[in-house]
């Protein structure tokens, strides 16, 4: 029930993502929530939302560009956390944060690929288009623009749930072998983050970007110190 | 003729649905003839003309999606016209081919990579911070500002054809896009400061050992990024080297 549920989520956000609305609902700090919603684990997915944001706030589609599919990319990823926090019993931690990432996030790339072929598929639809309005049927010729979600959808419905399944086995037997792992994942979890901030600030392309960045973080810092040490 | 309030909305509703089958050949072509047939089923009674109307809409466009609505909304405006007998069948397609560059530019500027980032970082450090209350908040309000300017755009191509072009100019959107590009930015430092706390935890004296972790490895990122560094081995190489790092000397994780 949960792989169906994650499937229905991935396909309507690929679906969300360019062929309807674009509301920002497929978008990883929208997506990820409801990744972990639908598995029955909110917090779980809210866990890795930020982090992915960030890492994907460039990722746009820019003309005849293709992005990598974020939205893939994060329900494979949280996704796969969530279900291997469920497995071992302790919620999404920055050990299963981190492996999900490392197994789930190639589908990102994987997405793009399939971005292309779901192109081409359109491609015939539009031909098809012009021969139905020859053929002097002008309703069916445009309700064919609807067929183009279909692609999309099936591909992210079962590529997805495939990819959180993937991480969520990588998770769970690697942190059963190696129980030890646990710490150095954590690390490698918060490193991460720290990345994917400075992919955010780099993706913003504004000017002293570095500086505003640098100097934010640092008065984010002494503001949080300030707050943690008051009484 | 013009056409009822309740078929531009049928319009406007097909709008949402412009890049539905998006294609390297025709691109937004057959989604915007999609858009735009309500319009053209109300204004020509006579099946030829529909169908010669529909014709003329299903070649190339492209053009970033919510600008769009201003070109949909100026198609119709040149399309009544057209059906009046006061201009000739070309012009909807000249107004769609001069205008569907331009907007482009300025949609992917201002939307793409300015407007969505900046409610992209604000959720993100919203989640951080409060949880998934602030997450709602922050897309609600995208929305709040992407379906209220693309519904104005509409409006307005509808109402001033080729005046539209003066009124996205007076909305300043360049501009505005390099404010909240930099305001962006301050967020995904903020967002930083917040992280590294996170991981901190909350034991005091904990914190300098993931400052330097989480502000490490955003340095080191963001220098690796600004020389060319591509995004994704970035990625992966900064978490296995945290996670090696981390096994080699022993370190438990704990900061």
């Amino acid at each position: 029930m949960g792989y169906l549920l994650l499937g229905i989520v991935a396909g309507l956000a690929a679906v969300e993502r360019k062929g309807f609305l674009q509301a920002m609902l497929s978008r990883p700090i929208a997506l990820a929530p409801l990744t972990g919603l639908a598995l029955g684990d909110l917090a779980g997915g809210l866990a890795v939302a930020a982090p992915l944001e960030l890492l994907w706030l460039g990722a746009v589609n820019l003309g005849a560009a293709l992005p990598v599919h974020e939205a893939l990319g994060t329900v494979a990823v949280a996704g796969g956390a969530v279900l291997a926090g469920q497995a071992l019993g302790t919620g999404v931690t920055p050990a299963t944060a981190v492996l999900a990432l490392l197994a789930g996030a190639p589908l990102a790339l994987l997405g793009r690929r399939a971005d292309r072929l779901v192109e081409v598929a359109n491609e015939r639809l539009a031909l098809f288009a012009e021969e139905a309005l020859r053929r002097h049927h002008p309703h069916a010729a445009v309700r064919l623009n609807l067929a183009g979600l279909a692609m999309p959808f099936a591909i992210a419905a079962v590529l997805a749930p495939a990819g959180a399944w993937v991480a969520a086995q990588l998770a769970v037997r690697l942190l059963h072998a190696a129980p030890t792992l646990d710490g150095p994942l954590r690390v490698g979890w918060w490193a991460f983050c720290g990345l994917a901030c400075a992919a955010g600030a780099k993706a913003l392309r504004a000017r002293r970007a570095g500086a505003i960045f640098g100097v934010t973080a640092a008065v984010g810092l002494l503001i949080g110190l300030g707050l943690r040490v008051a009484p | 003729m013009t056409i009822r309030f309740r078929t531009r909305a049928h319009v406007f509703w097909r709008c949402l649905f412009l890049q539905a089958a998006w294609n390297r050949r025709g691109m937004q072509n057959l989604g915007f003839a999609y858009a735009i047939e309500p319009a053209l089923d109300a204004l020509y009674a006579d099946p030829a003309r529909r169908e010669e109307a529909l014709a003329r809409h299903l070649g190339f466009f492209n053009c970033h999606p919510y600008m769009a609505a201003a070109i949909v909304g100026g198609a119709i405006h040149h399309e009544e016209l057209v059906a009046a007998g006061e201009e000739p069948g070309a012009a909807p397609l000249s107004y769609k081919a001069t205008l569907q560059g331009p907007l482009a530019a300025v949609g992917d500027g201002f939307f793409w990579t300015a407007l969505r980032p900046f409610f992209g970082a604000l959720a993100a450090l919203g989640a951080l911070v409060a949880g998934w209350p602030l997450v709602v908040a922050a897309v609600l309000s995208y929305n709040l500002v992407h379906f209220g300017l693309r519904a104005a755009l509409f409006r307005a191509g509808y109402r001033e054809g080729d005046a539209v072009v003066g009124l996205i100019a007076r909305l300043s959107l360049p501009r505005m896009a390099d404010r909240l590009r930099a305001a962006g930015v301050a967020l995904c430092g903020a967002a930083l400061a917040a992280l590294a706390l996170q991981a901190g935890g909350v034991a005091a004296g904990t914190e300098t050992a993931a400052v330097l972790v989480v502000g490490g490895a955003a340095g080191a990122g963001y220098l690796a990024l600004s020389r060319g560094a591509p995004l994704f081995p970035a990625a992966y190489l900064v978490a296995m080297l945290g996670t090696i790092v981390a096994a080699v000397t022993g370190w438990d994780g704990r900061f």
